[in-house]
């Protein structure tokens, strides 16, 4: 025979009005956005810049060597 | 200063796709990309004319004029060049090129493009000169290596030139008068006014 128990644990927990916590829910969030804002604004007011690959980089590669010159010559033909 | 130009002498092209064949080699370019293409018109026909297209590292760069992260440069070359750092993979540069230069991998999900792919005149890209890392973003770096794109130097007939534009036109300009007739390469009757007779 099988008997059905009540699980008065959970039923217990359930109707259990939760206490107010310290921080709720909102104002975490609040205050993480502050906090995020301020960690940004040094980055926002930094001036835009358009990108420098610089001088090492933007250099010029091309010389006229011996194999360029070969190119060349037999390009004329 | 030498200013790097590629020129494709129409009537030396015959099609055979080894600049194609070898800018894919020389800078392991993923698949679906093609830094290099040959395009023919009136294929099978009379008039029949083949040319070699990539980037053609303009002037004045349409692509680095609409690119929202500025992400272009010109070498003192007059090589233009992009950061796959900074790129964004928006697409702007694909629209902007009048010759279909810059493209984008398509392997990941839908929306995801990963950095825009281009020509770079086998002259690597803003990372150390021949390191491994300009070579698994930019591909070969020819230019440092005191030689010349690899698909001009592989070109059996001698159809792409490729070099400093002053002597790769004066070349041309050889061939020209050798053959008593023009090219026929697209814009030669609307800038010259002349048949194509062959």
């Amino acid at each position: 025979m099988i008997t059905v128990t009540k699980d008065v644990t959970r039923e217990t927990t359930m109707s259990k009005t939760t206490s107010e916590p310290a921080v709720n829910r909102r104002s975490f969030f609040k205050a993480l956005g502050a906090g995020a804002t301020l960690a940004a604004t040094p980055a926002m007011i930094t001036p835009a810049a358009a990108v420098d690959p610089g001088k090492e980089e933007s250099k010029a590669r091309y010389r006229e060597s011996e194999h360029v010159k070969d190119f060349y010559r037999v390009n004329r033909y | 200063m030498a200013r790097m130009k590629f020129l494709c002498d129409a009537d030396r092209c015959i099609e055979c796709n080894a600049c194609v064949t070898a800018c894919k080699n020389e800078n392991e370019v993923p698949w679906g990309i093609n830094r290099r293409r040959v395009v023919t018109i009136n294929d099978g026909k009379p008039g029949e004319r083949s040319i070699s297209m990539a980037c053609m590292h303009c002037t004045d760069a349409p692509c680095a004029a609409v690119c929202p992260v500025d992400c272009f440069y010109t070498t003192a070359d007059a090589v233009v060049l992009h950061s796959k750092d900074l790129c964004i993979g928006c697409g702007y540069c694909f629209y902007a090129c009048p010759f279909g230069a810059p493209q984008y991998p398509k392997v990941g999900n839908f929306g995801s493009r990963g950095k825009m792919d281009k020509c770079t005149y086998c002259s690597g890209g803003p990372e150390v000169d021949l390191s491994p890392v300009e070579f698994q973003k930019y591909g070969s770096n020819r230019l440092a290596e005191g030689k010349l794109p690899l698909c001009a130097e592989m070109c059996s007939t001698k159809s792409l030139l490729a070099g400093d534009g002053e002597i790769i036109a004066q070349i041309y300009k050889e061939r020209v008068v050798k053959r008593g007739y023009g090219s026929g390469a697209w814009g030669w009757q609307t800038a010259y006014k002349e048949t194509i007779a062959i």
